[in-house]
């Protein structure tokens, strides 16, 4: 057993792992997080995207040791309080999530892609998600939450 | 009245919960003391287990109980014949891998997932038989020796009208041979849940279930248990699309809780979701069409076989659709049906979107496709000489009831793409410039119509409650209603919220669903079917109209509560009939939805790779209850329907599962989706239907595969019978041509 030290939604946070344990593990199982989901187990699907050091990755295959020292954002971590955040709030307002297993992956990878491009394309948007499946939508009204929450982040001057 | 809140997009009930990843799945509930359990799988498609080795397993520490044959009460399950034996123990045969040999229940998963590798289980391997065609024959192997001395499971015959007259008749008759594949549902959340005994001493199951009154009758069943004793909780249900009507995870929790009373939990990994479940059927459809130089349809000949797989889940019904929505939402004096459904040591088939109204309209309207090629005829304007309009004489001999909106999606979806008619003259807008030189564009239409509710004399009914909370004055503060119908994701309690607050005459924030947990909420029926709008929109209503008749008397005795039940039987409206066993003549549904896609699509002559440009999709819903939330189905529908023609490949061999996970099955990315999408909402009501509605999910998915093999013909010439069309499939039949 080893103790691990992340920065996990702002808070810093240790906990006991086994070498080999995969992050997406440890947030469920451990730290009680299960708005992160596990889908397919292999990378494929992104239900289970979580921002490491503001980059989206799998965490159903991110070895949990590589997170010490790293600053780890899960949906838990976004949104004040009751406040749903920008693109969370556009995704409630596009009607986006059906049976809503893969929305938080999705809101993730969309906070990924406006971090970094906060005026991305239809294009753009498409290839930020599209590590994403989802099995209910056709990813339409997911596409329409993510282009309105561009516009009311450009509105707020900032990135949510 | 006008309406306030249905009509209205208003937020989906629990769109905030699932946005913030509160929302609570089967695998995210976790209980003080819980074991864990994993299934032993069968290792071969027919087999006679002849010894099952458990010592080397039992020895390991952890290990709590490891259950075998032996430990099920009663041994058999089933949605609709109980032919399944819950785990097959020594001498007896197992029918496909999604057969399970034991339970191993363990103090960590860890342990559960290790143990079950060292139970040792020893086969007598058995003739395997795949091909439905095959396994018709008079000496092919049984795969259910106790149910007779066939594998055929059902034969349902339609005979109408004189098709040697009608075919003589004909100007031209094209015949096909169409082959559709399984289809994986490939809902994003595995099976999972937990098993418990509750405080009652009920044996309890966490799990996400379609019809979890059903799922009742059958646990009590197989642990010999009267129905109080069993209890079915339903969280949120990380889509189901069919694949949970039938019990892959309930009854294995209860019989853990049952056997151990301690909470038990087990997720499903994505292999064995995708290896050990249920599928969409393959159809083996033979057509011949005639038709008559002015477009008129004169008569068809139909066989359909549909593979069953090991069991028959609820394959009979299934076929029974398929076999009334054999012609197509189109008018045909003379008709003979015959359709097989056959029992083989494939995965099992199942419901999936559209229960059996999917597969053949890859058939018919290929068939029409076809036949406006042959006549020189507009793809739009033959249809529009045959499709049905209400009192036409379906392929049963119904009348069809008021209501029959496909005419009205065609024309919308055609005008909207582009098509211009002119006294019943329709045509075809041109498909535009390629990308590339070395890519053809093609532009392809279809249709499809499809029942709400359950068919064939079922007595389909839905019970709901509602209970009001009256503030001072009298007025409605809350309402709960309270019924057993499971909210897939569709948005089946946002809806039935709505009517709710419309029937009130109240804010639709005040209206709350309850959990679906069988100690709670009476019998709705099942998830399925495209019926909860319909179904359970007209109990919540009645049960509405009935609690403001309550709430006067309430407030006249200075009471504060209310609560109102009431149970709507769809044959109250329409009685619907069995197929009569001699002509098939009967009155199969109680109500239909209708859809019409179209698709532009380009294909690299290179490759034979399509891509879908853009799909426009018109469904006539009745009334849109929410219409962003039809929007929602009919993208999804349009993704589920290019993977069926496309991309998504299920592949077995002598019965062994070659297709195991998401990056070997292929469901459409967002870059495989046309960039362009244009949904259209069409409101012809049903009298019977609550404001009108219909039902939605399912028939947004029917056209969309016909419509994409139309236009890779328009756009390559060739035809492809066989889905899914492969850019090799595609290569191959233009090198054939050529």
């Amino acid at each position: 057993m080893l103790t691990l030290k992340m920065f996990l939604n702002g808070q810093e946070v240790s906990v006991d792992v086994e070498p080999g344990e995969l992050l997406a593990d440890v947030l469920r199982d451990k730290l009680g997080l299960i708005g992160t989901k596990i889908s397919c187990g292999e990378g494929e699907c992104g239900a289970c995207t979580v921002l490491v050091d503001g980059k989206a990755v799998d965490s159903c295959l991110y070895p949990v040791l590589k997170a010490q020292g790293r600053e780890v954002i899960t949906i838990e971590g976004l949104g004040q309080d009751n406040r749903l955040d920008t693109i969370q709030q556009a995704f409630v307002d596009k009607t986006a999530p059906q049976c809503g297993y893969c929305i938080p992956g999705m809101v993730i990878s969309a906070k990924a892609l406006l971090d970094e491009n906060p005026h991305p394309t239809r294009k753009e948007i498409e290839e930020g998600i599209s590590g994403n499946l989802c099995r209910c939508t056709g990813y339409y009204q997911i596409i329409e939450a993510i282009e309105l929450a561009c516009e009311r982040l450009a509105e707020e001057g900032g990135t949510g | 009245m006008s309406s306030k809140v249905v009509g209205q997009s208003v937020p989906k009930i629990d769109a905030a919960t699932k946005v913030r990843g509160q929302r609570k799945f089967p695998q995210d509930f976790n209980m003080e003391g819980q074991l864990y359990a994993k299934v032993v799988w069968s290792e071969y498609p027919h087999a006679r287990v002849s010894k099952i080795d458990l010592s080397q397993a039992e020895a390991l520490p952890g290990v709590v109980a490891i259950l075998t044959s032996k430990d099920v009460p009663v041994n058999e399950y089933g949605i609709n014949i109980m032919d399944q034996p819950v785990l097959v123990g020594e001498g007896e045969k197992v029918r496909w891998l999604g057969d399970r040999i034991a339970i191993v229940i363990a103090e960590s998963e860890k342990i559960a997932q290790e143990a079950r590798q060292l139970v040792r289980v020893e086969y007598e391997p058995l003739p395997v038989v795949t091909d439905p065609r095959e396994a018709m024959k008079p000496d092919a192997p049984l795969i259910h020796e106790e149910r007779g001395d066939s594998n055929i499971l059902k034969h349902i015959k339609i005979r109408k009208g004189d098709i040697e007259k009608g075919f003589a008749e004909a100007d031209v008759i094209i015949e096909s041979y169409y082959l559709t594949p399984h289809v994986e549902h490939a809902y994003m959340q595995p099976e999972a849940g937990v098993g418990y005994i509750d405080e009652q001493g009920r044996v309890t199951v966490i799990a996400a279930a379609q019809w979890s009154h059903d799922d009742l009758h059958q646990i009590s069943h197989m642990l010999d248990l009267p129905l109080d004793q069993v209890r079915e909780i339903v969280p949120a249900i990380g889509g189901a699309f069919g694949g949970r009507e039938d019990m892959y995870i309930q009854h294995l929790l209860a019989l853990c809780a049952y056997c151990v009373r301690r909470p038990v939990k087990m997720v499903f990994d994505r292999e064995e979701s995708v290896m050990r479940t249920g599928k969409r059927h393959p159809y083996y459809m033979k057509y011949k069409w005639g038709a008559t130089r002015a477009g008129k349809l004169t008569a068809m000949e139909m066989e359909i076989i549909s593979d069953a797989g090991a069991y028959a889940s609820t394959s009979v019904p299934v076929l029974s659709n398929s076999a009334s929505f054999a012609a197509g939402p189109y008018v045909v004096p003379n008709a003979k049906v015959d359709a097989y459904t056959v029992y083989t040591n494939n995965a099992v088939t199942m419901a999936m979107r559209g229960f059996g109204s999917t597969q053949p309209p890859v058939a018919y309207e290929s068939q029409m496709n076809k036949l406006a090629e042959a006549l020189g005829m507009d793809p739009v304007e033959l249809r529009m000489k045959n499709l049905l309009e209400d009192g036409s004489i379906a392929l049963t001999g119904n009348p069809m009831p008021p209501g029959v909106g496909v005419k009205e999606t065609l024309r919308q979806t055609a005008l909207a793409a582009g098509w211009k008619e002119e006294d019943g003259v329709w045509i075809k807008p041109g498909p535009g410039l390629p990308s590339a030189p070395y890519k053809r564009r093609g532009i392809g239409v279809a249709c499809g119509y499809k029942n709400v509710g359950y068919s064939f004399g079922f007595d389909d009914k839905t019970r709901a409650i509602v209970e009001l909370a009256l503030d001072e004055s009298g007025e409605i503060a809350r309402a709960l209603v309270k019924l057993g119908a499971s909210d897939q994701g569709m948005g089946a309690h946002t809806a039935l919220a709505q009517i709710a607050a419309e029937a009130l005459g109240i804010d639709y924030e005040k209206v709350r669903v309850a959990l679906v947990d069988t100690s709670v909420v009476p019998d709705a029926g099942s998830c399925s079917a495209s019926r909860h709008v319909y179904m359970s929109g007209n109990a919540v209503i009645r049960a509405c109209q009935e609690a403001a008749r309550k709430r006067e008397e309430a407030i006249q005795r200075g009471e504060r509560r209310v609560s109102a039940e009431y149970e709507y039987h769809g044959r109250s409206v329409r009685p619907t009939t069995p197929y009569d066993d001699e002509n098939g003549m009967c009155d199969p549904h109680i109500g239909y939805g209708y859809a019409s896609q179209i698709a532009l699509v380009e294909v690299d002559v290179g490759t034979g790779q399509t891509e879908v440009l853009k799909v426009w999709a018109a469904q006539d819903v009745g009334k849109a209850i929410n219409p962003e939330m039809v929007k929602g189905q009919a993208g999804g529908g349009v993704h589920m329907g290019l993977g069926y023609a496309l991309t998504e490949e299920f592949i077995q061999k002598e019965g062994l599962i070659k297709t195991r996970r998401f990056s070997e099955y292929h469901i459409p990315t967002v870059a495989d989706m046309p960039r362009e999408f244009i949904p259209l909402i069409v409101e012809v009501p049903d009298p019977t239907g609550p404001y009108g509605a219909k039902g939605v999910g399912e028939m947004t998915t029917l056209p969309t595969a016909p419509a994409i093999i139309s236009a890779i013909h328009d756009a390559v010439g060739v035809w492809i019978d066989n889905l899914p069309a492969t850019a090799e499939k595609v290569w191959r039949a233009m090198q054939v041509r050529s």
